[in-house]
């Protein structure tokens, strides 16, 4: 059974730096950085975000001896989600968990 | 004095079978820095599906500079992977199980501790049984989620605490009181670990499954025995052999958790380093065992491979 729990104030962060630009792939390095996050809170949190469709996931290639580098940025679902959660909070509403959490 | 010859034979056997698992490395050191060797063996607990998500984290490692900056991603990962679902119901159940039993075993033994009034140094007995166990229940979880493990390394580590309660009576005077004769020694120190390790092998058919299914038995037989000890000192106290020793309640309460403690270290570390060798043992009897021939005059020339696994 799905759990349909409200996104906490950590995974909202990783959505708004994600929602900053969009179409930018992201390294989780960086995103853990600019959210000041640890990789043990974030890696967790983007595997959900995936899961539920709102996150897309790719590869760079690697370069030399350096391996290959896993990429992140917000599908449509996910850019409508963090544009519902920036609206919900002008408005001081919170965007229902269950009907956005599951339609993604 | 046994205890700790022991001790060193297994630290001993330890020793060897690092050695043997690459000599290379031993000698020579790993060409990877240790955050990348600890988040690799971590990547691979992660089940199927979350593969991706292991060589995610060790792509983003292997862009990181700075040993600390490495070691300090890395143990964040770490933890992550330990907290990550799936585990697989099998993997779920074995260590809630687990953490029942630890538990159980603190709490009986501070209820212990209060109800007879025990002094400062069973207390920090009882922090340092919390981080031993908080490590066993780490290791545990780490186990459990390796394919084919959690099953055969339960129902060793149940095959396990058996042996030992059967062999001091099964009763909470037994626990307490009785020391294992000679031969009793040699079937639970060497016999019962070494049967784990062999058939474990033997289930998994691979000697890693074997040496996993030891570990795991180890763990979960000590944590099973020292659970019954616990319980029996909280039901006997200070009664129960040896009779008329003249030390007071207190002093032999505290020094029966005492060696329910040491019980609990030995049978862990004794249990994984010979089922650790018989595990070894039987993939090599097992691969150096002659492959069967085909029965009747004819041979089919176009299925020469057969009988390599038998």
């Amino acid at each position: 059974m799905q759990r349909n729990r409200p996104p906490s104030a950590q995974t909202i962060s990783v959505l708004r730096a994600l929602a900053a630009d969009p179409a930018r792939w992201r390294y989780g390095y960086d995103l853990a950085t600019e959210v000041h996050l640890k990789s043990g809170s974030l890696y967790p949190m983007l595997v959900r975000l995936a899961d539920r469709g709102l996150l897309e996931t790719s590869w760079e290639p690697g370069a030399g001896s350096r391996p290959p580098r896993h990429l992140y940025r917000l599908t449509p679902a996910g850019r409508e989600f963090a544009a519902a959660l920036t609206a919900a909070r002008a408005g001081r509403t919170i965007p229902h968990p269950r009907s956005r959490w599951s339609e993604a | 004095m046994p205890l700790l010859f022991i001790l060193m034979m297994c630290l001993l056997g330890i020793g060897i079978a690092v050695f043997r698992r690459s000599p290379r490395v031993f000698l020579d050191g790993s060409s990877e820095d240790m955050p990348a060797r600890l988040l690799r063996w971590a990547a691979g607990l992660l089940s199927p599906q979350r593969g991706e998500w292991g060589q995610a984290m060790l792509g983003e490692l292997g862009h990181l500079d700075g040993r600390i900056r490495r070691l300090r991603f890395t143990l964040g990962c770490v933890i992550a992977v330990l907290l990550l679902q799936p585990w697989g119901r099998r993997a779920g159940a074995g260590v809630g199980a687990m953490i029942a039993v630890a538990v159980g075993s603190v709490g009986v033994y501070a209820s212990v501790a209060i109800r007879y009034g025990l002094g400062v140094g069973d207390w920090v007995a009882a922090a340092i049984l919390v981080v031993f166990l908080a490590g066993y229940l780490l290791a545990a979880s780490a186990l459990l989620r390796r394919p084919g493990v959690a099953i055969p390394g339960l129902l060793g580590g149940l095959f396990v605490a058996l042996a030992w309660l059967t062999m001091k009576g099964f009763t909470f005077y037994g626990v307490i009181g009785t020391i294992p004769a000679g031969w009793e020694k040699l079937v639970l120190v060497i016999g019962v670990p070494l049967v784990v390790g062999a058939a474990g092998t033997l289930w998994g058919r691979d000697a890693a499954v074997g040496r996993r299914v030891a570990r795991l038995a180890a763990i979960s037989g000590g944590l099973g025995v020292y659970l019954y000890g616990t319980l029996a000192v909280a039901v006997l106290g200070a009664g129960g052999p040896p009779e008329g020793t003249g030390w007071t309640v207190r002093y032999i309460v505290s020094d029966r958790l005492g060696s329910n403690l040491v019980n609990l270290l030995m049978i862990s570390l004794v249990t994984a380093t010979v089922g650790w060798a018989g595990a070894a043992a039987t993939a090599r009897l097992r691969n150096s065992s002659p492959a069967p021939t085909l029965p009747g005059p004819f041979i089919p020339a176009a299925d020469p491979g057969t009988g390599e696994e038998a």
